[in-house]
């Protein structure tokens, strides 16, 4: 029977790892995640959790521990936030090009200067050029659901790809909300063990990881660039058999809520999501119409999701919770794949950004209104005044 | 979908069979100048060369009585001629040889 | 949680010609002509056996036995960052311990060998190596130490000596050593700042016996040991491919390598000269010292006699560097 409780984040993503049967887990301690290494650390310790806690000397050891352990055939876990995610870059590329599916959770985390423990996805959105699949949770429940979703999804052969479990620090990792946990045999039923093609051991001797030749290194890329075009198709299938095992109502890439007349929308990830949710039927009530697309999965984007979503929408607002300095919009990364997903359309939305959140500040809902101020007007102007808007520091528009 | 001749693609992962008694990839008996050449009548057995060598490119014979040069794999170092006890080990200018490789082959 | 899986007891042997004849280490890699790294590796997989996993931090002995696509390992064998050897070992181990409790694996906890450049043992490397001493892993952490990063073309590393010619440490006349560090200690790196360490030993491509026994022994300790083997590489040092176990000899005889092996607590030292030979001796078969003065020369032999002074006695002292100029 499932049983529900009310854990923050970061506990629910402990149960969905102990629920996985995790095997090596590698600690390290950087907040706002290393709760989750606490509660597993617990489970190991009182025998509820047969598997290694390895204490990792550092963030790239982590990655590099359960790269290990992976390889030698066991399901592993680890995780970090901010500029342990950075400092482990150096693993991200060897991980995902070896095909090695383990699963990093990350409770994300402003990156230095100057150590603010705040929210900010730009810890693990600076990494989305490695190969992984990523994406963000919304609540404690989504956080559960995705760490299960992620290991079926990465160890399908068909993919083999190690995994970003997003979810916001503090605003998911640390508030509760309400999770259904279920049953282990439904677990059972919906996660397969753990089955490597080539793992090492002894008795099936192999190579892991020679050079390739320079002529080969295209082709290389090309193969990795293949796993993440079969991607989807394996996500469909497994979100299908998640919300028929689970009783859940998830669509694969992106959500989209009170959209069927909407003239403007906010497309938002992660935490914020869900007082925009809020601000959008309190938009509703007073007749604007008004609604919001929620991403799901920023690895593999899922470009046509985003271009059929919102392709009915006369503005949209990008919520960017992160930054990508100097680049082509001067503001986050979010409105760059949002543009390319709508470049060929006959019909394109108007766009533009909204700067919200950073440094791990609420998003309180009076900013959201003013976002759908600044869209409605967009849509009187037929065009956009900027393409980013640092909500809350601006002067009026 | 990427149509990748078979015969071009990279093994997933990069994770490629290990080998079983050679590694026939990467051939490197084309890269000596001198080949050791053994007087069996001189040699004690001691296995200095079997041991020392970096290639294991000198082995026993099957009967166990005489060791053997791998030339296929020899590159020529000299390591075995340097520790040979019994002086049974002298060198060759590789070219001298009719069956002698040539170094100007492409290395791989 | 952890369960004794380890009950082998690879058997030491007595003579050359009882070295075990199975080739784990097969012909054909691209390594350098005489490579002193790929003797002991061939060596180090000898003793090992077949039941046994390898780890290939980046360097020579990666990338030369790895061009391209093939290996010479007839054992499993991974590449990991020459960063993380040590950790990527650490996962293996706990791996293995977990899937062996539950049943998905059977047999004997397999040799898990980090076969880790001077480098990558402590430079780059140096956390990784520690933490895996640290964390009581059953495995093995080899440094061949060639004394530079040669696989980038011979640059200097902490165990490069006094006095080298390397491509970050050309002699020149505002810097006539070339080299004016001494070098990193590996061994007692680990000895005595690692509880969970039993056994340390040093060895060398010059005595293969003694290093296959080595090997073997630390493979039989249940828990993590280190070896500090001394391979000498023609191409880096300049010296004739041929010469490459007469140079490590050589070393031994003039102090600048040590052989000794640490255990419980003890050293004990082994293939001591009755009379150490100049390190003039040595130096002078390698190019590069060829640029070194005789005051030089004399700041290396006072370095390695404080170093000989010491035999038999643990460390107290920092290693002894001279003024600067």
């Amino acid at each position: 029977m499932a049983t529900e409780m009310m854990l923050s984040g970061c506990a629910a993503s402990a149960q969905a790892a102990k629920m996985a049967q995790v095997e090596v887990i590698c600690s390290y301690p950087i907040r706002p995640y290393s709760a989750i290494m606490m509660e597993l650390s617990k489970m190991v310790a009182n025998g509820e959790l047969d598997a290694e806690f390895v204490h990792g000397e550092g963030e790239h050891a982590q990655l590099s521990v359960v790269l290990g352990a992976a390889a030698a055939g066991a399901r592993a876990l680890t995780g970090s936030s901010g500029v342990g995610v950075t400092y482990a870059f150096e693993t991200y590329s060897p991980i995902a090009g070896g095909r090695i599916p383990l699963q990093m959770m990350i409770a994300d985390r402003a990156l230095d200067p100057p150590g603010d423990f705040g929210s900010e996805h730009t810890d693990a959105m600076s990494c989305r050029d490695q190969g992984w699949l990523m994406g963000w949770a919304e609540t404690p429940q989504e956080a559960f659901d995705n760490c299960l979703i992620n290991y079926r999804v990465g160890e399908d052969h068909r993919v083999l790809l190690p995994q970003f479990v997003c979810q916001d620090g503090y605003f998911v990792s640390h508030i509760t909300g309400k999770v259904m946990l279920p049953d282990q045999n439904q677990v059972d039923e919906f996660l397969p063990p753990y089955n490597l093609p080539h793992p090492l051991d002894p008795k099936h001797p192999v190579s892991h990881g020679p050079q390739i030749r320079p002529d080969q290194g295209t082709i290389m890329d090309m193969q990795r660039a293949q796993a993440m075009l079969d991607a989807p198709a394996v996500i469909k299938e497994v979100i299908d058999d998640y919300n028929r095992i689970f009783g859940r109502n998830y669509s694969p890439f992106v959500e989209e809520y009170m959209t069927e007349d909407a003239e403007i929308a906010f497309f938002i990830m992660g935490a914020h999501t869900m007082t925009a949710r809020h601000a959008v039927k309190h938009l509703r009530d007073q007749g604007v119409k008004i609604g919001l697309v929620k991403l799901r999965f920023v690895r593999p984007w899922p470009t046509q999701d985003v271009a059929d979503a919102l392709s009915k929408f006369k503005a949209v607002g990008v919520v960017e919770t992160s930054t990508s300095y100097g680049g082509a919009m001067r503001g986050g990364n979010l409105l760059h794949e949002v543009r390319a997903s709508l470049y060929d359309l006959p019909q394109r939305p108007l766009t533009t950004s909204f700067m919200a959140g950073l440094g791990g500040e609420m998003v309180p809902l009076k900013e959201f209104y003013y976002m759908a101020d600044i869209l409605s007007k967009a849509v009187k102007d037929g065009k956009t005044k900027k393409t980013v808007y640092w909500v809350g520091f601006e002067a009026e528009d | 979908m990427f149509n990748i001749p078979k015969e071009k693609e990279v093994p997933l992962g990069c994770v490629t069979p290990a080998p079983v008694t050679e590694q026939p990839m990467m051939i490197t008996g084309n890269w000596r100048e001198y080949r050791p050449v053994l007087e069996p009548e001189k040699c004690d057995l001691c296995m200095n060369c079997v041991v020392f060598c970096p290639d294991a490119c000198f082995q026993l014979d099957e009967a166990g009585e005489m060791v053997v040069l791998n030339e296929k794999y020899c590159k020529g170092c000299n390591i075995c001629i340097n520790e040979c006890a019994t002086d049974a080990l002298t060198k060759a200018y590789e070219l001298d040889f009719d069956d002698g490789v040539v170094r100007l082959e492409k290395p791989f | 949680m952890t369960v004794a899986v380890k009950t082998q007891n690879l058997p030491p042997i007595k003579l050359i010609r009882n070295v075990p004849k199975e080739e784990y280490y097969v012909p054909g890699h691209r390594t350098c002509a005489g490579c002193g790294p790929a003797l002991q590796y061939k060596l180090v997989a000898k003793a090992a056996g077949p039941n046994t996993i390898f780890l290939g931090p980046t360097g020579c002995m990666y990338v030369a036995n790895a061009s391209y696509l093939c290996t010479p390992y007839t054992v499993p064998w991974m590449h990991t960052q020459i960063t993380n050897g040590g950790a990527v070992a650490s996962g293996i181990e706990a791996a293995y311990k977990v899937l062996l409790r539950k049943g998905k694996r059977t047999g004997e906890l397999p040799n898990i060998i980090v076969m880790a450049g001077d480098g990558g043992t402590v430079d780059i490397g140096l956390q990784a190596m520690s933490a895996m001493m640290y964390r009581a892993h059953d495995a093995l952490f080899i440094c061949y130490d060639n004394e530079a990063y040669t696989n980038t073309g011979i640059q200097t590393s902490p165990t490069t000596p006094y006095g080298a010619n390397t491509t970050f440490t050309p002699p020149g006349p505002a810097i006539p050593e070339g080299k004016t560090l001494f070098p990193k200690d590996p061994t007692q790196l680990v000895i005595g700042g690692h509880p969970a360490v039993k056994y340390v030993a040093t060895a060398s491509v010059a005595y293969p016996v003694d290093l296959i026994n080595k090997v073997r022994k630390a493979l039989n300790v249940q828990g993590p040991t280190f070896l500090h083997i001394h391979a000498p590489c023609p191409k880096g040092w300049k010296f004739d491919e041929a010469k490459t176990v007469e140079i490590a000899r050589l070393a031994i005889e003039t102090g600048m390598w040590n052989m000794f092996e640490w255990e419980n607590g003890e050293y004990r030292y082994q293939f001591k000269p009755k009379k150490y030979k100049p390190v003039r001796e040595y130096m002078k078969l390698q190019g590069r010292f060829a640029h070194l003065s005789e005051a030089h020369i004399a700041k290396q032999q006072a370095f390695v006699d404080a170093k000989l002074k010491t035999h038999g006695i643990r460390v107290e002292a920092p290693v002894p560097t001279p003024q600067a100029h």
